[in-house]
């Protein structure tokens, strides 16, 4: 609607980076798995441990630049699906849904049956959404209210916790083998992340991807050239939800414990924040962006108390008016 | 019966209130194209206000006045120092009015602690409604939520202001070719808005609980409220704030306040699937 000069000139620039690709990006996450790969021989079990919690939280930054950066879908309740990942892993492996029993109750099963469940429940929702034309804001804000909701859902069901949420969740295992250690544990979230980062990066590389950014920057043109943008939003809705399942589930892993305020309006929030300083139209910068923020929180927490969440919000302020394309985002895509 | 009055009476209470953020909300969404994520922390700061002058020993009537003065000339702060840099790429204002949000409820933690608190009544004493006893300050409620409301419609129905309010919101860049000095309205406009958010939470903060927390509690349903009447009308803030208010407050009553959220949002979700633009919406959103 709203076709002004500056509008079509960032289009333009856009389309031209897509066809001319660089290969930075990729020289970069490779040496970025290079020094993950080595880092356990380095440290210490505590940092293990700190790393493999970041890089799960770095799997759940991903799925929302796909879904945000590519897709345009301002998406303030991430987090539901990362939490509802978590929770379903965790009452399929305590064996507490009835009916899953012996091969059903697995850790694989697990993992699968949660990826899949939030995917449909992504499209459910996202039927109602995309169809119903909500864009930008109204987008955000109903997606906030979706994880208010939520939130209070799982405060209030006492079967899944309540308030206290589910504890000594059994680990990990594969054919008799249990991923307990924290090296086991960090080249499982390893391997995983990379999965993740190579899925992401091919979607947005693909065809499909460059649909996708037509849609974002512009979908009344998008729709005049036959592409059903509803039905793009859903698919890529789907498939981010699936992914920060995956890294909801991983969570619930690797910290054996679940608990409500992992599907809330808190770290929904948190995690647009690290997608946005990181870079959202890069998969790597959002990666990036959650360690990045994470990290700093670990230290600064410690600090500054109270005066972290007040120099973070105005922190963000000045980064959402300064760098538009996050801090990570300008310098990896240029 | 006397138990339906009572919750009529205390959904109209709610209602009222809810309108009133409502409407703020949707002056500033209709004329600037801004959601304003820190709304709901405009009213906390409303309700932090009367405990501001209940601790300097002022009381509470001091606060009415003095809550929309402050929570206005904060939201002009706000206007002038980030959003007015954003009108060029409007969905990013929805972050750095988030970010703004963030950083009011950690200063509202900082100073005056995560618990909550309470505010002595102001009007302790009851009174008869239809034939039952009722608090006097819940029927004050609801009188000057209806005054305002009724001040607002005037405002933008029959004032030169209002006038060239409603041509902004219709059509921003033909109002601008004619002369509206469309940067002045906006800070008027944003500040006008904030008020009416501190204002409905300086009357509500003595009969709800004042915690950190409390704005979220007012900002989804308003912005539901807006969904569901459909924006570029005030009209339609009445509908949707009476519908999400309403049904709310009475659903409440009857199961328990989760299931009653849960309900009230499948419903607008589906109101929206099914009418886009909102019950009295013109523009298409």
């Amino acid at each position: 609607m709203k076709s002004d000069i500056s509008t079509i000139k960032s289009t333009d620039i856009s389309m031209q980076r897509s066809v001319f690709w660089q290969p930075r990006p990729a020289w970069i996450a490779m040496g970025l798995a290079a020094i993950l790969v080595l880092f356990p021989m380095t440290q210490n079990d505590y940092w293990i441990v700190q790393l493999t919690q970041l890089m799960v939280y770095g799997i759940f930054a991903m799925s929302l630049s796909l879904v945000w950066g590519y897709g345009g879908i301002l998406c303030f309740g991430h987090a539901v699906y990362f939490g509802m990942g978590a929770y379903i892993y965790t009452l399929i492996v305590k064996g507490m849904i009835p009916g899953f029993s012996g091969i059903l109750a697995t850790s694989i099963a697990g993992l699968l049956t949660a990826v899949l469940c939030v995917s449909l429940f992504a499209v459910v929702v996202g039927y109602f959404l995309f169809y119903g034309r909500l864009k930008g804001p109204y987008l955000g804000i109903v997606t906030l209210a979706i994880a208010v909701i939520a939130e209070r859902i799982a405060v209030d069901w006492y079967y899944i916790g309540g308030y206290n949420g589910l504890f000594s969740i059994p680990p990990f295992s594969v054919a008799g083998y249990e991923f307990i250690t924290p090296i086991a544990l960090f080249y499982f979230v390893l391997a995983s992340s990379a999965i993740a980062y190579l899925l992401l990066t091919h979607i947005v590389q693909s065809p499909f991807g460059a649909i996708l950014r037509a849609i974002r920057d512009n979908e009344a043109r998008a729709e005049s050239f036959g592409y059903n943008s509803a039905q793009h939003k859903i698919i890529t809705f789907a498939i981010g939800a699936a992914v920060a399942a995956l890294s909801g589930a991983l969570f619930a892993i690797v910290t054996e414990f679940v608990s409500p305020t992992l599907i809330g309006f808190g770290l929904s929030t948190e995690v647009l924040i690290w997608v946005a300083l990181g870079g959202k139209e890069v998969i790597l910068a959002s990666f990036l962006g959650a360690l990045l923020v994470r990290t700093l929180e670990t230290y600064l927490s410690e600090l500054m108390a109270y005066y972290w969440i007040l120099f973070l919000g105005v922190f963000f302020v000045a980064a959402v008016i300064l760098f538009p394309k996050g801090i990570f985002g300008r310098w990896l895509s240029d | 019966m006397t138990d339906l009055i009572i919750q009529l009476l205390s959904a109209m209470n709610f209602v009222l209130v809810l309108i009133m953020v409502a409407m703020g909300l949707m002056i500033i969404f209709g004329l600037m194209n801004v959601i304003n994520m820190a709304h709901g922390e405009f009213f906390l700061l409303g309700a932090y206000t009367v405990v501001m002058t209940n601790r300097l020993g002022i009381g509470f009537w001091p606060a009415l006045v003095l809550a929309p003065l402050t929570v206005g000339f904060i939201g002009m702060l706000i206007e002038y120092i980030c959003i007015r840099h954003l009108y060029h790429r409007p969905l990013d204002t929805i972050l750095a009015t988030w970010g703004v949000s963030l950083a009011i409820k950690q200063l509202i933690i900082i100073i005056f602690g995560p618990a909550g608190l309470t505010v002595a009544p102001p009007l302790p004493q009851m009174v008869t409604v239809a034939g039952i006893e009722y608090p006097a300050y819940r029927v004050f409620i609801m009188a000057i939520a209806l005054i305002i409301i009724a001040v607002t419609f005037y405002i933008f129905l029959k004032t030169d202001f209002g006038l060239g309010a409603r041509a902004v919101i219709a059509n921003r860049d033909m109002a601008a070719t004619l002369g509206i000095n469309t940067r002045r309205m906006y800070r008027t406009t944003f500040a006008f808005g904030s008020a009416l958010a501190g204002l409905a939470g300086a009357v509500m903060a003595p009969v709800m609980s004042c915690d950190p927390q409390m704005g979220l509690g007012f900002f989804i349903p308003a912005f539901l409220s807006i969904l569901v009447g459909g924006t570029g009308t005030l009209y339609g803030v009445l509908a949707g704030g009476a519908i999400v208010g309403g049904g709310d407050s009475l659903l409440s009553f009857h199961f328990s306040p989760v299931a009653a959220q849960v309900v009230i949002f499948s419903l607008a979700i589906f109101l929206i699937r099914i009418r886009p633009q909102g019950l009295l919406g013109s523009k298409k959103p």
